[in-house]
């Protein structure tokens, strides 16, 4: 390790450290975010290890990806950070001091195992007699009493449980200590206190399931057979107590009739808590996803009341659930589960509409979608930092706020602030770093150590290559024959080592394969495991570690390629790792070192739109320190929000774009450009170059080292419904204003009928516009205060007031607000009849009762659209878009926040349809993104690109014609070259050079040949 | 505006065809701040999540399920809901009302319901269980205490009663079930009075300062 | 330990056998049971249906006589015990007058939830002479009791625990099952006896596929509706205790007699017999 970069900050300074709690994914990918951006982080967890939720999860929706594949490199990365400090077992007990230079005072509870000392052998639990229910697999399977969490545990290090281990409670066995190999086991350790210095504290402390034993909702507790969500993610992981092989807990069969139940403490004001937990509608629809392809035969029913499919592209999920899986849903609530004595299945009762009876199902499995609460401890935390809860104990943060608490200096992300989804959480973890970098950003650099530079070894001799392969679990050992197939690897010519882990890209398995290299003196290293896309750069930085070159390296994918499509075939799956795996050793002989390119980056940004979320990532960088241009094509700043008067909660949208327009104007650092957009962009990360055309028909050159699109949406102009032919018939935002400018004119309402997803959720337009179901609420509420005799209606598909905007849900339907749900396909009709009454016709679903309501205003919620403004930027960044015109993130799961193309960034509406305080938090999160770009002095371009051999170039153009990222240029002496700064590796001149004049380094015709060859032979 | 003659034509056959539609939002919310205000319930919270019927164990006899009892007070139907069967079927099993995740007491609903048809002029849809009601009242003003052999032969004395059920032959079932009760010596014979009987009999008299 | 009794109308009447179990088991357990001087009926479902001022007022007349007394009151019928409290909570809201004085200063307990608590548990554990040991039952405990639980108190009401663990106390093997709560129907079963009969038949249905041989109860409407049921059936019946019955025969382990449980309908005498727990 290197020294620190600075000295310590003078007095008076910020602290640049920072104290994030909660080592789930929002307290990692926070510590991350302020690691990259020159701040250093104490991680602090109450467990012994990090992981939090998401590593508890199986899958995740919308694209059921694995959720530890995709979470462990995050693991890998916060463990291998050298500017995050992981204290786990720890809790803070008091803080003192002011923003900027906090002193905390934090208990690290013992773990009774010498983290320095141990090796994670295993051997302790393996000997230890003491059973445990396991907490981490939902107490379906049992551990020791000396157990390491999961298997991707950071730190990989075991621990005693102090209330079950026999010689901590009673001083008998002690087994685990004579038998320890390195003498880790201490028995006599005590809790220690340490003081923590920091400029910023993050609380992301996370949630967990309301529903406990006591509550005995549904039977849970009570009957084997009921298991909460979270239970059933571990029934099917890979890694859950049943190894990935759906069973009950009853008796091990596996279950042909699985039944969800929704809401359960959710929506319930009579158990105290009617708000939603906004995420169980989606992991039902998952679940029932996996449930039916673990088993085709298995029949899926959820029970629900809405489905609350708010999100990017959920719907399209849901249908997929439906149509594609065959997951029925069943828009009814039960109210208690029976057993069945002689087979302990369990037995729902409904009443059927259309058969006039009551209904019995016998299902194998009830899952209960249980509601979310602050995690424990949580509150005992929050009220010793002083910090106001709502009722519920969130720490939800204010409109114009989204990430701050009552107390400055201490900022939230995640689901301790309200229930929600893994993107929404990453937002928030940026947007809570950006926020205390802001506060700290003049300790920038102060605590942070460098990334240690390690002396490259020199390859010479013959190649000495060492195969790593992994089991993934059981994703690959469940069906792959791995001790066969390490015989025959380690006979493969050139193999110097062959060896296999569990998880080969844990934290913790990283420098096992270091301390190898070295052994093994090996030149070059083939991982068999899963997808390069994914775990690439984690071995390449393993391998610099080593002292190897990392592109002395290849990756077979016998998993995603494998195991896990022949899981049927284990014999031909073993053979075909072995093909993978030759070909690769094959390839891995005709590797060579390559060095990446270093260039100096210009610390200024470009943020295109001008609206909040604009404003708002502009400021956040603005405050940082860093330049920042902001381009808006409109007249004003403000975009979509200058026309909204008042927010569900009564805050003021126009309030707050008066406020960030004032900061944004007289800014030192932010230069606008108004009625302007950027027409040309070329370069890379850190190094772009732009022309922004103002309305005059000026073009201003500009240089900017990140781009953040933030171009908003716009409302959709309905066409149904008589819009704009009946004055009667109007818009929620129409609505609103005309209630805000004329209150009396409620006062002559007799019956107002409001119609929900007008242009949102149809063919046309997929997605749900999110915020329409809380502007009928509002709006409601609001005439209903004017008028408390009108009569409303308001007919809808899903009600989607999530999260504690169910209170406004529940507050309306008090004051008298009344709603029916319509059949799609079945939509209302609105008309006037002969007596120019304005009539709306339309059967409610439930009773299939045919109503109608003659009306004095119909209100029209009307969906969200993307800006137009998006049209013209995304050919000139060359950026992807769903179908709707929304821009389409990196991944949806945990970069939310930027693009595929490295050093551009994406916030608000432009995502997708949001509130104004998540559009914020996105804005503030993109920002961070930016930063950890603009904040670094100097970047490097990867070595993998395309070179020209001049002696064969004819410059006949055909790779400047092909080139997607224009590239190419012929030199002054009549030959192609390609600067590898704008070359992004795509190796499409490589096939389009009909001299065969250019090579893709890293992927020469000689190595992929190779790998053909080694693949058919 | 203009309304073509093609549209009108649309607009004519649309009225035929939804023959049974029919119109709400045209009672106000005086039947539901009534319902309210008398039963404390929380009637408005309603969202028809349907857990109160799903938990009923008579749904099936009631034709005015229990989610939709709590919409029709919301549309301010007061007819219907009197005129129905639900209102004397529901057997004050409590279990909507323990289910229903917004507190709506809809046994409670229902039971003032039944109270209300009681009072109006509208004939009972079940008879035989209003005039029961009546009767069991009727004897425990009589003894301060109820006996049951002495409440069976006051209802098949009320009007109408002993001819529906010998027509319906529940009298014989009846007799049936008298006699083996009668063998088992659970029958008493000797009503048992309660002393102040006069106490009681005034709370009747006073009976007019109902809740209103 | 003394306790104003009230036991209600149907321990006059059909529940006599109750009546009888309880006043024995009470004179175990050195508790006196004081009954209230010239109580007066709750009104039951009937008031409830009709006037919710008489549900009130009715039995608000023995409340009043209970706090004269300065005793709890103890109920054994489920009903009784629902309309009380119902009363008691209404006068304390102040929503009714009564012509008598009420202030709620004593309380109104369920017989079973009473004698369920720990220390009266152990009191009945140390009056055991002989366990029922081998007696398979299942305890149903009806709705008025249990609900609505903002009422009366329970917050395991789709679990209670009362009666099992009194059963328990009294040694017989208690068996969990769905159906402790789910209505049996009784108070329309004049009326619409078809709707009551579908109901009771479905419990005992229930009750059988658990595995039970007999049903223990605390609420005379539930104890004759599950046990009229069974009138036709000349075997394989599902004899239907009260659970001071069970307890009385626990404590008297030498005057446990046949005779004692002629008032039932399906017969208990040949299921304990069996079981050697009758002379």
């Amino acid at each position: 390790m290197n020294g620190r970069n600075e000295t310590e900050a003078d007095a008076g300074r910020a602290i640049g450290r920072v104290i994030v709690i909660g080592g789930g994914i929002g307290g990692i990918q926070c510590a991350l975010d302020l690691a990259d951006t020159g701040f250093y982080v104490y991680l602090l967890d109450k467990t012994h290890t990090l992981g939090g939720t998401m590593a508890r999860l199986d899958k995740t929706f919308p694209t059921n990806d694995c959720s530890t594949c995709m979470f462990s490199p995050k693991l890998v990365q916060a463990a291998g950070n050298p500017n995050i400090e992981i204290i786990p077992s720890s809790r803070l007990l008091n803080l003192t001091g002011e923003p900027g230079r906090f002193t905390a005072r934090v208990e690290k509870k013992p773990r009774y195992i010498n983290v320095e000392k141990c090796i994670a052998c295993g051997q302790c639990a393996e000997k230890c007699p003491e059973k445990v229910p396991d907490a981490f697999n939902g107490e379906l399977g049992f551990r020791k009493a000396a157990f390491l969490t999961f298997p991707q545990a950071v730190p990989l290090k075991y621990a005693l449980d102090p209330e079950h281990c026999l010689y901590l409670t009673r001083k008998r066995c002690g087994l685990c200590q004579k038998i320890c190999p390195t003498g880790a086991v201490e028995f006599d350790q005590q809790p220690e206190m340490v003081d923590l210095e920091a400029g910023a504290v993050v609380l992301a402390t996370g949630f967990e399931p309301a529903l406990t034993v006591r509550d005995g909702e549904y039977g849970y507790g009570r009957y084997r057979n009921v298991v909460t969500s979270l239970q059933y993610e571990r029934m099917l992981s890979a890694t859950g107590p049943y190894a990935g092989h759906l069973q009950r807990p009853s008796d091990g069969r596996v279950p042909k009739k699985v039944a969800w139940i929704q809401c359960v403490l959710s929506r319930d004001a009579a158990r105290n808590r009617p708000f939603c937990s906004s995420v169980c509608c989606m992991h039902a629809a998952k679940q029932a996803v996996l449930t039916r392809s673990h088993d085709p035969e298995a029949q899926t029913v959820i029970y629900f009341m809405d489905i609350r499919a708010h999100g990017k592209g959920f719907d399209d999920y849901i249908e997929r659930a439906r149509h594609d899986h065959g997951v029925r849903y069943q828009r009814s609530m039960i109210s208690q589960v029976y057993l069945n004595p002689e087979n302990e299945n369990l037995i729902i009762e409904t009443y059927d509409h259309h058969l006039n009876s009551k209904v019995e199902q016998e299902y194998d499995l009830v899952v209960l979608s249980s509601g979310f609460k602050p995690s424990s401890g949580s509150s005992a935390l929050v009220k010793r930092l002083g910090l106001t809860t709502n009722p519920f104990g969130f720490l939800t943060a204010d409109f114009d706020e989204p990430v701050s608490t009552s107390r400055a200096g201490i900022f939230v992300c995640g689901g301790i602030e309200a229930p929600k989804d893994i993107p929404e959480t990453v937002i928030q973890a940026g947007a809570a770093a950006a926020e205390a970098a802001v506060v700290i950003q003049a300790g920038r650099y102060s605590a942070t150590f460098a990334t240690e530079a390690i002396p490259e070894r020199v390859v010479e001799g013959p190649p000495r290559i060492g195969v790593f392969v992994c089991h993934c679990g059981s994703n690959i050992a469940g069906v792959v024959d791995i001790p066969q197939l390490m015989q025959r690897v380690e006979r493969l010519p050139n193999v110097a080592l062959a060896t296999d882990f569990m998880f080969t890209c844990s934290a913790e398995t990283q420098p096992r394969l270091i301390e190898l290299m070295q052994k093994y003196e090996l030149n070059r290293v083939v991982v068999a495991a899963c997808s390069p896309k994914t775990h690439e750069p984690l071995f390449q930085d393993t391998l610099r570690k080593a002292g190897l070159n990392p592109y002395l390296f290849e990756m077979a994918n016998i998993r995603n390629q494998c195991s896990w499509i022949h899981s049927h075939q284990p014999q031909q799956a073993t053979e075909k790792s072995f093909q993978l795996i030759r070909a690769g050793v094959s390839r891995a002989l005709r590797l060579e070192p390559l060095t990446n390119q270093t260039y100096r980056v210009d610390p200024r940004a470009l943020v295109i739109g001008g609206g909040l979320a604009g404003m708002s990532a502009a400021l956040t960088l603005a405050d940082q320190g860093f330049s920042v241009c902001l381009v808006e094509i409109d007249t004003h700043l403000g975009g979509f929000a200058r026309h909204l008067t008042e927010t569900l909660e009564g805050d003021s949208p126009q309030k707050l774009v008066r406020i960030l327009g004032d900061r944004v104007r007289r800014h030192p650092l932010i230069s606008v450009f108004l009625e302007s957009c950027l027409t040309a962009h070329q370069g890379h990360q850190g190094n772009f170059r732009g022309t922004v055309e103002t309305k005059d028909g000026g073009n201003h050159q500009i240089t900017y080292g990140a781009v953040i699109v933030a171009t908003g949406g716009r409302a959709y102009e309905p066409r149904e419904y008589l819009y704009a032919e009946d004055r009667r018939v109007l818009s929620q935002i129409e609505l609103s204003r005309r209630l805000k400018e004329e209150p009396k004119w409620a006062r002559g309402l007799k019956r107002v009928a409001m119609i929900q997803c007008v242009g949102s959720r149809n063919e046309e337009f997929s997605f749900c516009s999110r915020v329409c179901c809380s502007a009928a609420v509002k709006n409601s509420i609001a005439i209903k205060e004017i008028n408390p005799d009108v009569q409303i209606v308001i007919l809808y598909r899903d009600l989607r007031t999530f999260g504690f905007k169910e209170l406004y849900y529940l507050k309306a339907r008090q004051m008298g607000v009344m709603f029916f749900r319509f059949i799609p396909g079945d939509q209302p009709q609105v008309y006037n009849d002969t007596d120019e009454k304005l009539i709306v016709d339309f059967t409610d679903r439930s009773s299939h009762q045919a109503f109608r309501v003659e009306s004095d205003l119909v209100v029209l919620s009307s969906g969200m659209r993307p800006h137009t403004g998006a049209d013209q930027i995304a050919p000139v960044l060359k950026l992807p878009r769903t179908q709707e015109g929304f821009f389409l993130e990196a991944h949806v799961k945990l970069q939310p926040l930027e693009f595929a193309s490295p050093g551009i960034f994406l916030a608000g509406l432009a995502h997708s349809p949001r509130f104004i305080p998540e559009s914020l938090a996105m804005a503030k999160g993109a920002a961070q993104q930016a930063a950890k770009i603009l904040c670094k002095e100097i970047m490097s371009t990867p070595a993998t690109v395309a070179v020209v051999d001049p002696d064969l170039c004819a410059a006949c153009l055909a790779c400047v014609r092909s080139c997607p990222y224009a590239a190419p240029f012929i030199t002054s002496e009549g030959v192609s070259e390609i600067p590898p700064a704008k070359c992004r590796g795509c190796g499409i001149c490589v096939v389009e050079c009909p001299a065969r004049a250019i090579t893709l380094k890293h992927c020469t015709d000689e190595q992929i040949e190779a790998e053909i060859d080694a693949l058919l032979e | 505006m203009e309304t073509t003659a093609k549209d009108r034509t649309e607009i004519e056959s649309r009225k035929v065809s939804s023959g049974k539609r029919r119109l709400i939002g045209d009672r106000g919310s005086h039947f539901l701040k009534r319902m309210e205000g008398e039963t404390g319930a929380n009637i408005a919270a309603c969202y028809q999540c349907e857990r109160c019927t799903n938990a009923c164990p008579v749904s099936f006899y009631m034709d005015v399920k229990p989610h939709q009892v709590i919409r029709f007070v919301q549309l301010g139907w007061r007819e219907e809901l009197l005129r129905s069967a639900t209102i004397w079927v529901c057997l004050s099993c409590e279990m909507c009302t323990t289910y229903c995740p917004n507190e709506v007491a809809v046994a409670e609903t229902i039971l003032h319901l039944r109270s209300l048809a009681a009072q109006s002029t509208i004939a009972p849809r079940e008879k035989q269980l209003a005039v029961f009601h009546q009767t069991f009242l009727d004897e425990l003003q009589r003894f301060g205490r109820v006996n049951e052999a002495w409440l069976m032969a006051a209802l098949n004395l009320k009007p109408g009663i002993l001819k529906e059920k010998m027509r319906s032959g529940q009298l014989k079932t009846e007799i049936e079930l008298g006699l083996t009760l009668w063998r088992k010596g659970k029958l008493k014979l000797l009503p048992k009075r309660c002393e102040a009987i006069k106490e009681i009999r005034d709370l009747y008299r006073n009976r007019q300062g109902d809740r209103s | 330990m003394k306790l104003a009794f009230y036991p209600g109308c149907s321990l006059e009447g059909m529940a006599n056998d109750y009546a009888r179990s309880i006043l024995a088991v009470f004179n175990h357990l050195d508790i006196t049971l004081v009954e209230i001087d010239d109580w007066s009926c709750c009104g039951a479902t009937a008031a409830h249906s009709l006037s919710e001022k008489m549900a009130v007022v009715l039995p608000a007349r023995n409340l009043a006589a209970a706090e004269i007394m300065g005793l709890d009151i103890v109920s054994p019928c489920a009903n009784c015990f629902n309309r009380l409290l119902f009363s008691k909570a209404m006068i304390q809201k102040k929503i009714f007058d009564v012509p008598w004085t009420v202030t709620g200063s004593i309380q109104v307990h369920d017989m079973t939830r009473f004698l369920a608590r720990p220390d009266m548990v152990e009191r009945i554990e140390a009056r055991v002479r002989k366990p029922l040991k081998g007696l398979k039952v299942v305890c149903y405990y009806g709705c008025q009791m249990v609900r609505p639980p903002r009422l009366t108190g329970f917050t395991d009401y789709e679990n209670p625990m009362t009666l099992d663990r009194l059963a328990t106390a009294a040694g017989a093997k208690v068996l969990d099952w769905s159906y402790k709560t789910t209505c049996c129907g009784a108070s329309i079963g004049i009326g619409r006896r078809d709707i009551q009969e579908s109901l009771t038949a479905r419990l005992l249905e229930k009750a059988r596929q658990t595995g039970a041989e007999a049903v223990v109860v605390s609420c005379p409407l539930c104890q004759v509706n599950l046990d009229l049921m069974q009138r036709d059936k000349a075997s394989g019946h599902l004899p239907v205790f009260y659970f001071t019955e069970l307890l009385r025969l626990a404590f008297e382990a030498e005057n446990g007699s046949a005779e004692w449980f002629r008032m039932h309908i399906a017969d208990p005498v040949p299921l304990l017999r069996a079981k050697d727990l009758l002379l």
